[in-house]
């Protein structure tokens, strides 16, 4: 939006003009307070996503859901934030403390740094990079590491299996969705997302990309560990998988990422497939903004839907399932996006 | 064709997301009771013999009564007391109560502060209404002559 952006001028201008400031402060300072306008971004969303995700969970089992505090309930989550925030910091004795302490941070971190590449609008972006799909790919695979981290520091035997789990199903699905994003970026020629975006002027991805959009779908909820791929932490057999040890603030953190991992794959799909900030129909009376998060919003609501609905796969087929269905269907799309770009070419439309 | 179920369990999901929710709002919506629901006891204290029947019925001993006897040599009841935080609530002295004296009622918000406080004084706290003064001799005189007209 030109509101945000006039900020951003104004800002600049301020610290360099006003201030007299050098060029290099000036851009570390903005980009600082950018960074903590994502990170409050996140926060914000994970107050309503955690508002939503308890709403819709209860609204698909017929049930009310939280609806003692504020309207609709939606003053719980803030009230169960000073409660986790009160709660003893408890490391277990045998835990290998320094990893311990770090893998929750990092978990955060990679969130975090997976949002810089993310348009919210046009030039409402942190950092538009050339590669930007590519790079919120490479930050994808490091969230394997932070929970990883968890789960041997926390020497406990169900954080050990959760984080086996955890890596091995990253790991396998991170190779289905990367090779969906491909067929996209085929089609537009480009890794930088606000290219991607504007190729999308008229048709939205998903139309040409079905296939891919939905093997990107099934992808992307292995990789948030989200229901009904949420072995890594299935209650039933492993407490709480990687984070069975951690507790209050330590644990919050952990949480936080996982909703902001949810908030990022939602984007990311959102820019991919369904136009980014591109209204439909020539629908212009909402600004850029609103029509992006008003999409993610609708990609969030489809992520809890699946969650609700069915039960947990069982570990040997979700392997099964990502190597001899995902891959392949996945590779032959690529190869049709090709031929059917030649074909495109060829012809000259 | 694969995937069928998995269509119909979102479409099924998506009927539950927009339908009538089935939660009930309990302190303030109250729950319909069965007719035979095994709350807390009352006891009706006029049709009470205080034969005893009762606490020898109970497998834990809950039941104390004291009595007296009258003038026409006739028990009348004095106290009865229901050590209710060992009770079972199986029931048995509702069952063996001849004259239906001692009944279950629909009470079941039975939390206490305080453990002695769940203990029920169920002679003191009697109330008594009109339809207790009916006593369960009429139906047994009814009996009676029924057998009588029968031989």
């Amino acid at each position: 939006m030109e509101f945000f952006a006039s900020i951003a001028t104004l800002l600049r201008e301020w610290l360099s003009n006003g201030l007299g400031l050098s060029a290099t402060s000036t851009e570390l300072i903005a980009t600082a307070v950018w960074t903590l306008v994502v990170i409050l971004f996140v926060l914000i969303n994970l107050i309503v996503l955690v508002w939503l995700e308890r709403k819709y969970g209860a609204f698909f089992q017929q049930r009310r859901g939280p609806n003692r505090l504020g309207p609709a309930g939606f003053l719980q989550f803030p009230v169960d934030i000073v409660k986790v925030l009160g709660k003893e910091d408890i490391i277990p004795a045998a835990a290998d403390k320094p990893v311990f302490k770090i893998a929750s941070i990092c978990a955060f971190v990679t969130t975090i740094t997976a949002l810089a590449v993310i348009p919210f609008g046009p030039g409402m972006v942190l950092e538009d990079l050339n590669i930007g799909i590519f790079y919120f790919i490479a930050i994808g695979s490091t969230a394997t590491l932070s929970l990883l981290m968890a789960g041997i520091a926390s020497n406990n035997k169900y954080s050990f299996i959760g984080a086996m789990r955890t890596v091995a199903q990253m790991i396998s699905y991170e190779i289905p969705m990367v090779f969906s994003l491909l067929g996209v970026v085929m089609l537009a020629g480009s890794l930088r997302l606000s290219d991607i975006v504007a190729a999308q002027q008229n048709m939205w991805f998903v139309i040409p990309q079905a296939i891919a959009f939905l093997v990107y779908f099934i992808a992307s909820i292995a990789e948030t560990n989200r229901g009904p791929f949420d072995l890594a932490e299935g209650e039933q057999e492993l407490v709480a998988g990687y984070f069975t040890e951690y507790s209050g603030i330590r644990w919050a953190v952990f949480f936080i990422a996982e909703y902001g991992n949810l908030v990022a794959v939602s984007s990311i799909a959102t820019i991919m497939f369904l136009g980014g900030w591109n209204a439909p129909f020539g629908l212009t009376f909402l600004p850029p903004f609103l029509w992006f998060m008003l999409k993610v919003y609708c990609m969030i609501f489809v992520f809890m839907w699946v969650k609700w609905t069915y039960p947990r796969i069982r570990i040997d087929h979700l392997m099964h399932f990502g190597w001899k269905f995902l891959i392949p269907v996945s590779l032959a799309n690529i190869v049709i996006t090709g031929i059917g770009i030649f074909v495109y070419n060829s012809i000259g439309w | 064709m694969y995937g069928q179920g998995l269509i119909k369990g979102l479409s099924i999901t998506l009927k539950h997301f927009f339908g009538k929710k089935i939660t009930q709002q309990y302190p303030e919506e109250r729950p319909q009771l069965p007719k035979r629901f095994k709350g807390s006891f009352t006891l009706i204290v006029p049709k009470c013999i205080s034969c005893g029947l009762c606490a020898n019925s109970c497998p834990n001993h809950v039941i104390m009564i004291e009595s007296e006897k009258d003038e026409n040599n006739k028990k009348k009841l004095k106290g009865y007391k229901m050590m209710a935080e060992r009770c079972l609530y199986c029931g048995f002295c509702v069952e063996a109560c001849p004259t239906k004296a001692l009944q279950w009622n629909h009470n079941f918000e039975r939390a206490q502060f305080f453990r002695e406080d769940v203990n029920l004084d169920l002679f003191n706290n009697y109330v008594p209404s009109p339809e207790d003064e009916k006593t369960a001799k009429p139906e047994k005189k009814e009996k009676v002559e029924e057998s009588a007209q029968a031989s």
